[in-house]
């Protein structure tokens, strides 16, 4: 579960969030909207604990943000995936080697990590690109990348922050189609958008921002 | 720290220095420089030390008898210096034996001595001592005592020069310790600035690792190893020079004009074997102190 209690962020004089207050269940599945500049990403990165709030708590399963050493933080982070907007693979790596990274930090056996790292991409579809470079796939695959390497480790939850900003509508459809398969296996999924066709057939929870606050909820 | 990831953490080690192979080349030839410089100065040190080691243990002295001795007093002198344990009277030089060596030594300049009316040189006995551990003391006592015996002119013994150069000895020793104490300091600068290299050039990854749930240790390990290893190879690159400078200089008789002086000795194995972890261990913390401010992620 994600509660957050009066929660302020600002960026020197700017507020990014103001007084913000939300509770997301366990296992659920919302969209976060609202214009560019609104706190969509900054309530993302607060929840991941890239950022702290200035004040208010935030707490994830319980464990308050807040009061959290460094060590703990990134045992936390295991059980959080974040998909980037800028996808942020290492451009070096293989598509199966930027995936796996993510089982390598946590200390599993090579066996586990090739197996679950071969299951996961065959999963978003991208079994035949395993030795291939980010920079030698299109944007939708590198999405995909992305989201393989939130989801390799099962994690309690995934943000993802403008997973489709630059997607066509097919591709938007298919990285869809993976959250929704993410979220039947009881993964809470956090979803920034400001795009209104994704919005428009879901019948999911949507939180409004807008300057920092919550102005609206479906 | 899981020992499964020791493998992962060398794989990443070596990855980083063949993907950085221009900096690590120049940080570790650097090094190597240092090293070098360094392993020379020990090499000078070891061998100046093995020469008067050498010499301590063939101490010699003369004693020069006064003109005139009678016979009753030299075999009393002699007597005396076979009490002495551990020397041995090398050779008994008489008066005309000296000058016949100082002849011979003057070679064609000899000539110079037939203007002489009387035989100016004193006869003498030549001794050696085996062992010189623990004769620094005896040694000065032995000197008094001689020459408070009749007949006895004057006692010279090696023990004052070998003194004089000990004391050379310890000012070598402790510009040595001052040149290793910078060059250690110049090392852990270069290997320090390599490893920060490395780390900015891998700031992307450091900052995805983090990301994805990697702990400090995780990231910062792969670093040291890095640090490590190219003490690691500096040591033994500059060893091994040293080495082929040895060979190339043993292989000829280092000589003055045309004496040779003595044999050139090698590093111990224990002085060699503390230059590569001492270069590991320079490589270790330098890589520690470019590791311990971390992006704050």
């Amino acid at each position: 579960m994600i509660q957050l209690f009066h929660v302020l962020k600002k960026f020197g004089p700017n507020v990014a969030l103001n007084d913000l207050n939300l509770r997301i269940r366990q296992g659920g599945f919302v969209f976060v909207s609202g214009p560019s500049g609104a706190g969509k990403t900054t309530l993302l990165r607060l929840i991941f604990g890239v950022d702290r709030p200035t004040s208010g708590h935030i707490l994830i399963n319980g464990i308050n943000l807040n009061r959290v050493n460094r060590s703990r933080l990134d045992h936390l982070r295991r059980k959080i995936g974040f998909v980037f907007q800028d996808f942020k693979l290492l451009a070096k790596k293989t598509v199966f080697e930027n995936v796996a990274l993510a089982l390598y930090v946590t200390g599993k056996g090579r066996t586990f990590i090739r197996k679950k790292t071969h299951q996961t991409l065959r999963s978003v579809g991208l079994s035949e690109k395993e030795n291939a470079y980010p920079l030698q796939l299109s944007g939708g695959e590198q999405q995909r990348v992305a989201i393989a390497r939130a989801i390799v480790k099962d994690p309690l939850i995934l943000l993802a922050d403008e997973p489709t900003g630059n997607l066509d509508p097919d591709l938007t459809e298919d990285i869809m189609v993976l959250f929704r398969s993410v979220h039947m296996k009881g993964t809470t999924v956090v979803v920034a958008t400001h795009s209104r066709e994704l919005l428009n057939d879901t019948e999911q929870r949507i939180i409004l921002l807008n300057h920092g606050r919550i102005v609206g909820e479906k | 720290m899981r020992l499964r990831l020791w493998p992962y953490f060398f794989k990443q080690a070596l990855m980083n220095i063949m993907g950085n192979r221009t900096v690590h080349v120049i940080g570790l030839g650097t090094m190597v420089v240092s090293l070098l410089i360094f392993g020379t100065f020990l090499i000078l040190f070891v061998n100046l030390d093995s020469w008067i080691q050498g010499w301590g243990r063939s101490l010699s002295a003369s004693i020069y008898l006064q003109d005139g001795v009678n016979e009753a007093d030299r075999d009393k002198v002699a007597d005396f210096i076979r009490d002495i344990p551990g020397a041995q009277i090398k050779r008994f030089i008489s008066k005309e034996g000296a000058l016949r060596d100082l002849r011979k030594a003057l070679g064609s300049e000899s000539g110079l001595l037939d203007g002489l009316s009387d035989n100016p040189l004193p006869a003498s006995f030549e001794l050696v001592f085996e062992d010189a551990d623990g004769q620094a003391r005896d040694l000065q006592d032995i000197k008094r005592e001689l020459e408070g015996m009749e007949g006895v002119g004057e006692v010279q013994y090696s023990e004052e020069w070998l003194k004089r150069i000990e004391g050379l000895m310890s000012l070598v020793g402790l510009v040595g310790f001052i040149i290793g104490g910078l060059l250690c300091l110049g090392v852990l600068f270069i290997v320090t600035n390599t490893i920060k290299l490395t780390i900015y050039a891998r700031r992307d990854e450091i900052e995805i690792l983090k990301l994805v749930g990697a702990t400090d240790r995780f990231v910062k390990v792969p670093f040291l190893l890095e640090g490590a290893i190219q003490g690691m190879f500096a040591g033994l690159i500059a060893l091994l020079i040293l080495f082929s400078g040895y060979l190339l200089l043993s292989a000829k008789k280092i000589q003055f004009f045309g004496v040779a002086l003595f044999d050139l000795l090698f590093l111990p194995r224990e002085y060699a074997f503390a230059i590569i972890l001492m270069s590991l261990g320079l490589g270790l913390v330098g890589s520690f102190i470019a590791v311990g401010r971390f992006f704050e992620i």
